[in-house]
């Protein structure tokens, strides 16, 4: 089936926040982030911004009416800042003004004295100064240190994985306006309408109640509007508060790339060891995460990030030590993967530096140690699958490994400038939020008297096609015509206490509530029918829009009793043709404690070859092929599927390969637009993609065993990482290049000609040349 | 704030007389005083290509130009690539592809393919991916993109062409429930709900 979506968007008609009509009288709003990225403040001058014409107000921490504090895990997050500043761009002050052109100018004339203290930007750094979001957390199993005597290989180094911005092409923004009694109305932008109400309610001292969050759909989120959309939201409450007017704060595109954080940077020491066999005997690993200034959601992704730390494979002895470090960076924020990725990325960057000590493929070692079913996970989980190994052969026989490794091989020793470089990325990733109590949906559902279906749930819709699989669901219990079927916009007051539409569950979590909720009417309605036609209940069922006994239509007087007069005659015998329905994810704890537990419903598995080129002269590369086979359970539709399996490829190509989020010494972005910040573009994707879809048995936890498939494309993408690697090393067998991502060109020109690099670091030591002149 | 202008744009083959402040771009233009919000802010600064009409059919950034440069102009919006109910090639193609996922960027692709398509009825990927790569998508991967516009293209001359076999990978067998079946055309009609 087709995204439902397809056709507004197509013809220009889907409203995104930005296209919402107007109300008379409305406001607009910018934010005044602080210029500096740490001080005491001294004075804010408003003055003059508030003189210019066309300016209505402009708002600081004093007009804040209920508590100044955004933070959802921890209370370490002003609105506004008051008298101190923790990072370049943190909001100040909002101006409100007549329209959108004037609000921004007259932020320039907002003047912010401030005491500037060090900048710290580097999370190492921070811990040596013990500035912590929260105490180091561990995950381990085995005995570590003990095992280290029976390897028979033993690596270690340092892995380093940097930001990435969220790019959703649609900026962040909201739009509030008062309603009667005290409350307001709020158009959000958001991927979690209760953390936006939860939080409006909080600043401006009103319960929740007096709150409605409306999401109609998200030109993207990424998790980039998890919950750094809940500021904007609140900004825009608040101006709307006090001003009286309707208010719209959407953020110049520069301002939210300056004032959002990114994909948390991880730096990370690690130590593997193997014996003889190539067994991944013991796995030591010291991640550093840059948390920002702010905890945000960082405790939470640190948690995947140790989940993840052993990818896809099977250790026996395992410590993992997680630091979360406050810097002076805004704060760092969801993406897509939540951690999980930081954490796989190092486990492929020791399992590379350990197989160049073997001497062999890195793929020998990453098949034999695949999860197999009995095995378990270092926080305890069990597989109970046998996917992992499965994806890897499907993968490999499917695509050729072996020939592709060949025809690698044969290319490199004719072609003396272009190298091509192989890698194999294998992938588990569980499916759930790690915080237990946040595995919750529920959805309401109105059968209209024409037999049409209005459908309101927690998920929002964000191009990741959500709302056309809760339309097949609900087509699909109710045994209609998927075009009887409406997604209602997603709104607090229809559905409450909704946990972000994340961490690739909200199909799961919002399609199982939607099975219990049209089951329950299915069921009434052929009550009623059994009923009416005087036939036990039971013996009729509803197929394909009308009422059956076996295979035989069924009558109702003169008329077939088909969906449209069955709902009719429930509404005369009034029968209930509305539910609401609640689900929770069975079976999963963790208890934080021991950090063991079995927190997720299922992982997904996968498997991907991932082919690059290398110019040996130029460093620039080109992912010439990427083969993947990913487990899908039964997929409840492909062609949505398929659309995440490549987005997310892409996504995770370019965060390994060329976005690099730049901070200067002082903690300013540097690479603040997308003039200096590079998002693939259409000749950065892959050349040839291919994938199958893998069906296996598994995935029960996962609605109609659709398993979940928004997150775990995007780590095929470190693959991208390995290929390149590869290639340098074909291109110059004795480079070795440093395990730092994003694998910039530059950095790949750096690798293949080491005494270039040391020049380099030379003339910058000296002082002799600026960067610019270097490059 | 400046003075307002009147100025007549032709838009989508409608004469409409409009009041806005002189220094407003196109881009504002369209989208506040014509009420034609197909057409997206990415970043107003002509990085994103979101933004992207066809002035005179040639692609332009509306971000980076005035309105009331565009007088008598013939201006193309996304509003004006259906014809009434039913969808142009193009559309249908990125329909059934999912070429489009969140759709922020989808009217600007569409208009870049759209110039491109008029004077160049067999394009290659290459020369596709020129025209698209002043456009950025963050939820595809361009890869469905590129496929869409090579197969719309097919159709616009008339060709009984499939999907690219490309796509046939990772799709479900034809009848399967739930997707789409390769190998077919698509879809003749304006409808898209199924």
């Amino acid at each position: 089936m087709r995204n439902i979506d397809s056709a507004g968007h197509l013809r220009g008609e889907s409203l995104y926040l930005d296209d919402l009509p107007e109300l008379e009288g409305t406001l607009h709003a910018a934010v005044f982030g602080s210029p500096v990225a740490h001080g005491r403040v001294r004075r804010l001058e408003i003055g003059p911004a508030l003189e210019t014409p066309g300016v209505v107000a402009v708002l600081t921490a004093a007009e804040i009416p209920g508590e100044n504090q955004i933070g959802g895990i921890l209370p370490d997050e002003p609105l506004l800042a008051e008298d101190e500043v923790h990072y370049d761009g943190q909001p100040m002050a909002i101006v409100v003004a007549v329209d959108e052109a004037v609000a921004r100018r007259a932020t320039r004339a907002i003047r912010a004295e401030i005491d500037e203290l060090p900048a710290i930007t580097d999370p190492r750094e921070a811990r040596r100064r013990g500035l912590l979001i929260q105490p180091p957390r561990t995950f381990s199993c085995g005995d570590v240190d003990a095992a280290w005597e029976d390897c028979a290989y033993v690596v270690e180094g340092v892995a380093e994985s940097g930001g990435q911005e969220h790019l959703y092409l649609e900026t962040q923004g909201a739009y509030a306006h008062r309603t009667e009694k005290g409350g307001l109305r709020i158009w959000s932008s958001t991927q979690g309408p209760t953390v936006v109400q939860r939080c409006v309610a909080r600043v401006l001292g009103l319960p929740m109640k007096e709150i409605e969050v409306d999401v109609t759909r998200l030109g993207g989120g990424f998790g980039g509007k998890e919950d750094q959309a809940s500021a904007w939201a609140t900004m825009a409450a608040l101006a709307s508060l006090r001003t009286a007017r309707p208010v719209k704060l959407v953020p110049h595109r520069l301002d939210d790339l300056r004032m959002t954080g990114t994909r948390h940077p991880y730096s990370s020491d690690f130590r593997i060891g193997l014996d003889e066999d190539l067994k991944i005997v013991a796995y030591e690993v010291t991640f550093h995460q840059n948390a920002g200034a702010a905890a945000d959601l960082s405790p939470a992704v640190l948690e995947r990030t140790l989940f993840h730390a052993t990818n896809a494979y099977f250790v026996p002895n395992v410590r993992a030590t997680a630091y979360s470090c406050r810097t002076n960076l805004a704060p760092n924020t969801a993406f897509r993967g939540f951690g999980g990725p930081q954490g796989m990325f190092v486990m492929e960057a020791a399992i590379a530096a350990v197989a160049e000590r073997a001497g062999v493929e890195a793929a020998e070692i990453q098949r034999r140690n695949l999860v197999r079913v009995g095995d378990t996970f270092p926080y305890g989980q069990a597989v109970d699958e046998p996917t992992a190994e499965a994806t890897w052969d499907r993968c490999a026989e499917r695509y050729d490994l072996a020939g592709l490794r060949r025809r690698v091989a044969e290319h490199n020793a004719r072609d003396p400038v272009r190298k091509l470089g192989l890698a194999v990325m294998p992938i588990a990733f569980g499916i759930a939020f790690t915080k237990t109590h946040m595995n919750q949906a529920s959805v309401l559902v109105h059968v209209y008297g024409d037999g049409s279906v209005g459908v309101s749930t927690a998920a929002v819709e964000m191009g990741q096609g959500i709302n056309t699989k809760l339309v097949q669901i609900a087509a699909r219990v109710l045994s209609i015509d998927p075009s009887r079927v409406k997604i209602e916009t997603t709104n607090t007051t229809r559905v409450a206490n909704t946990s972000p539409t994340a961490a690739s569950a909200s199909a799961d979590l919002n399609g199982h509530a939607l099975v219990r909720a049209c089951s329950a009417i299915r069921g009434r309605l052929l009550s009623l029918a059994a009923n009416e036609l005087g036939l036990e209940a039971g013996s009729v069922d509803l197929r394909e829009e009308r009422v059956v006994v076996g295979a035989t239509a069924t009558r109702l007087g003169r008329e077939s009793l088909d969906w449209e007069s069955l709902v009719r005659a429930a509404f005369f015998r009034r029968v209930d043709l509305s539910e609401h329905a609640f689900y929770a994810t069975p079976g999963i704890h963790f208890d934080a404690e021991t950090e063991k537990g079995s927190p997720f419903g299922y992982l997904v598995y996968g498997t991907a070859i991932v082919l690059a080129s290398v110019d040996r002269l130029r460093g620039t590369y080109e992912i010439e092929a990427v083969h993947v086979v990913h487990d899908v359970g039964e997929s409840l539709n492909p062609t949505v599927d398929g659309g995440q399996v490549e987005g997310g490829i892409v996504q995770g190509i370019g965060w390994m390969t060329m976005e690099e989020v730049i901070y200067d010494e002082a903690g300013r972005l540097r690479s603040g637009a997308l003039s200096t910040y590079k998002i693939p573009d259409v000749y950065a994707a892959p050349k040839r993609l291919e994938y199958e879809l893998f069906e296996t048995e598994s995935g029960n936890g996962a609605v109609y065993r659709s398993k979940a498939v928004g997150e775990p494309p995007l780590m095929y993408g470190i693959g991208a990482f390995f290929a390149i690697r590869d290639a340098i090393r074909a291109a110059s067998p004795e480079a070795r290049p440093s395990l730092v991502a994003p694998l910039t060109p530059e950095r790949v020109l750096l690798a293949l000609y080491p005494q270039g690099e040391r020049a380099t670091e030379a003339a910058f030591a000296e002082g002799e040349e600026s960067p610019a002149e270097v490059r | 704030m400046s003075r307002a202008v009147t100025a007549t744009l032709r838009v989508n083959g409608e004469e409409r007389t409009v009041a806005f402040p002189g220094h407003h771009t196109l881009l504002e233009v369209l989208r506040e005083e014509c009420a034609l919000t197909g057409t997206k802010h990415g970043c107003e600064l002509g990085e994103c290509g979101a933004c992207t009409v066809l002035v005179d059919g040639r692609p332009v950034l509306s971000c980076l130009t005035l309105a009331c440069q565009h007088e008598g102009r013939e201006i193309e919006t996304v509003e004006g690539l259906a014809d009434g109910n039913r969808l142009g090639p193009l559309q249908v193609a990125f329909a059934d592809l999912g070429a489009a996922q969140c759709g922020y960027c989808t009217p600007g692709i569409l208009m870049a393919a759209e110039a491109m398509l008029r004077e160049q009825p067999r394009p290659s990927r290459e020369r596709i991916a020129e025209q698209l790569s002043g456009n950025l998508c963050r939820c595809t991967g361009y890869l469905k993109i590129v496929e869409a516009v090579e197969w719309a293209a097919a159709v616009r001359r008339g060709e009984d062409a499939g999907p690219p076999p490309e796509i046939l990978f990772g799709h479900p067998e034809p009848g399967r429930p739930g997707g789409d079946a390769p190998g077919r055309r698509p879809s003749e009609t304006a409808s898209s709900n199924t």
